[in-house]
């Protein structure tokens, strides 16, 4: 019997085998999904809502005062769009051009320079597939997918049978972790964790690439050289390296520069590729959709058929600064995610928000529009992690709109 | 040793680092406004030494202040077997994003990982709200 797999859109691993029991439009159980994607895939909803300052309100009075606020703005920020398809975010961009808006999305404030970094093939790169297959160095620096991506160790990285590294992790694979606290996926490291003090990072790569080159590895927090130099041997020794980066190494390093700089070391004397961790399902799309439109992967604003580009153009600073006097945000909740000394500003402009969930900004939105999960309810196409272009179906029905639905009925409206 | 931990009411600087919990993010998505969800989120671990220091027990509340913001948490202990004195964790929040500084350096990118706080027992004071009044 042909079995029915679906995708589960709770992170960026976009697992594609996973098995559902439903309903009458309700999922019932979720087979083989991890904690979160099962939590992810049986999200409940209640009827679809539509409200304007917290009442209800009909879809077209909906639409029309997300559009009036739109047209009334001078400088709308479009923001969001990790959790929307391919095909919403394609539409969101065009809505942005039309409206001369700053578009961004949570990249700008986590990985979006390393994703930039793989997009303009500024360094080597592969996908989870050739992990799994060839995969015998896996390094897992600032990053913690056991919880973060929790089956990203059992289906990719470390514990399978791949197809060259039949022996698994008992035998074929080494995994290490870099980190400054013993996160679970340093527990599984064992022996091959790395303990470093924060913001230690761009000292213990300059040790590694001194390392590397034969030199005896130096930090300023005394970090023993002898297992410095145990790790670049392993290092030196891998036929298919892979570094999956994440938030801790990012948030530590000035600029991508020293990460660069150790990947090529990495390649001169080994066979290296770089992983961006990226944590919402298709915050990689989104990367890749904007790039494709305008050679930046986010923190851009249109103006009459230009494109500008820069870090006051992000999310974040152009909220601080108050450059933006409206926003429409989709599928994130910045009162929650972002810093309060620089959310509240949110506070003091109209805020549209499309999301499947109750969240601060729902609350405190000016027009709020609860729309279908999107690869639970709705259909579509997303970017992995990795670059695999993955499409997916909904699982059940909904009388929520998509993204994509209400992006298209906004711009009708405009 | 700072000043601080001299008062009546011990009050210590601590470094706070935020992280991702598997445990957590399942229960965000189940109710944002849940008590699982604040009860995994709304807590700062820490060092055994510093929790002596500030006079309370695992499950007391204590205040994080600093010139962003201040809210009240657990303190539990880290359960990490090297001393990390001074140095604290948090599940990444709205909590632990009450802390978080504006400074960015032009750049876009708030230290969520690295913030600076002091620490003191709230005395009994409930967990903050994360709601906007």
């Amino acid at each position: 019997m042909e079995k029915n797999y679906y995708v589960c859109t709770g992170c960026g691993l976009l697992c594609d085998d996973i098995e559902v029991e439903s309903e009458k439009d309700i999922i019932n159980k979720v087979y083989t999904a991890c904690r979160v994607g099962v939590a992810h895939m049986k999200e409940g909803k209640e009827e679809a809502t539509f409200l304007v300052d917290n009442k209800p309100v009909d879809e077209a009075k909906a639409i029309n005062e997300a559009a009036s606020i739109l047209k009334n703005a001078k400088n709308p920020l479009i923001f969001g769009l990790g959790t929307s398809t391919n095909e919403a975010q394609k539409l969101a961009i065009e809505l942005a051009k039309k409206i001369n808006a700053t578009l961004d999305d949570t990249s700008s404030y986590c990985l979006g320079s390393v994703v930039e970094a793989v997009v303009n093939n500024k360094v080597k790169t592969c996908t989870l597939d050739d992990v799994r297959n060839k995969g015998d160095v896996v390094i897992f620096w600032g990053s913690d997918p056991a919880d973060s991506h929790p089956r990203h160790l059992s289906k990719h990285s470390y514990f399978p049978r791949g197809k060259e590294k039949q022996r698994g992790w008992e035998e074929d694979r080494t995994a290490i972790a870099i980190d400054i606290r013993k996160s679970h996926t340093a527990k599984i490291c064992g022996n091959y964790f790395f303990q470093i003090p924060q913001g230690g990072d761009a000292e213990f790569i300059d040790a590694l690439i001194a390392g590397l080159s034969g030199k005896l590895p130096k930090t300023s927090y005394n970090y023993p050289p002898k297992k410095i130099l145990e790790l670049t041997n392993i290092l030196k020794g891998a036929k298919f390296g892979i570094v999956f980066v994440g938030l801790g190494l990012v948030y530590s390093l000035e600029n991508l520069e020293p990460l660069l700089r150790l990947m090529k070391a990495l390649n001169e004397k080994a066979n290296f590729h770089l992983v961006p961790m990226v944590g919402h399902y298709n915050m990689r799309g989104f990367n890749e959709n904007l790039f494709a439109e305008t050679g930046y992967v986010n923190s851009v604003k249109f103006e009459n058929g230009i494109v500008k580009h820069g870090p006051e153009f992000s999310t974040v600073e152009s909220i601080k600064a108050k450059t933006v006097d409206a926003a429409l945000i989709i599928g994130s909740d910045p009162l929650s995610s972002l810093p309060r000394s620089i959310a509240k500003n949110l506070l003091g402009i109209p805020v549209i928000l499309l999301d499947p969930c109750k969240t601060l900004t729902s609350k405190n939105a000016k027009v709020y529009i609860n729309t279908a999960i999107s690869g639970v309810e709705s259909g579509g196409s997303a970017t992995r992690m990795d670059g695999i272009l993955v499409n997916f179906k909904p699982i059940v029905e909904t009388k929520h709109p998509s993204d994509e639905t209400v992006l298209m009925k906004i711009m009708e409206a405009l | 040793m700072d000043f601080g931990s001299f008062l009546a009411t011990p009050e210590i600087k601590i470094k706070i680092v935020t992280y991702r919990d598997i445990f957590q993010d399942k229960a965000m998505i189940e109710n944002r406004f849940g008590e699982e969800y604040r009860n995994l989120s709304a807590v700062i671990k820490l060092d055994p030494a510093d929790l002596k220091q500030l006079a309370v027990k695992k499950g007391d509340t204590v205040i994080l202040k600093n010139s962003f913001g201040r809210v009240v948490v657990k303190a539990e202990e880290s359960g990490y077997e090297t001393p990390h004195r001074g140095i604290a964790y948090m599940p990444n929040s709205p909590w632990s994003n009450m802390l978080v500084s504006d400074e960015t350096g032009g750049k876009g990118v708030p230290k969520f990982k690295d913030i600076s706080v002091t620490a003191t027992s709230a005395k009994g004071e409930k967990v903050t709200e994360t709601e906007f009044f």
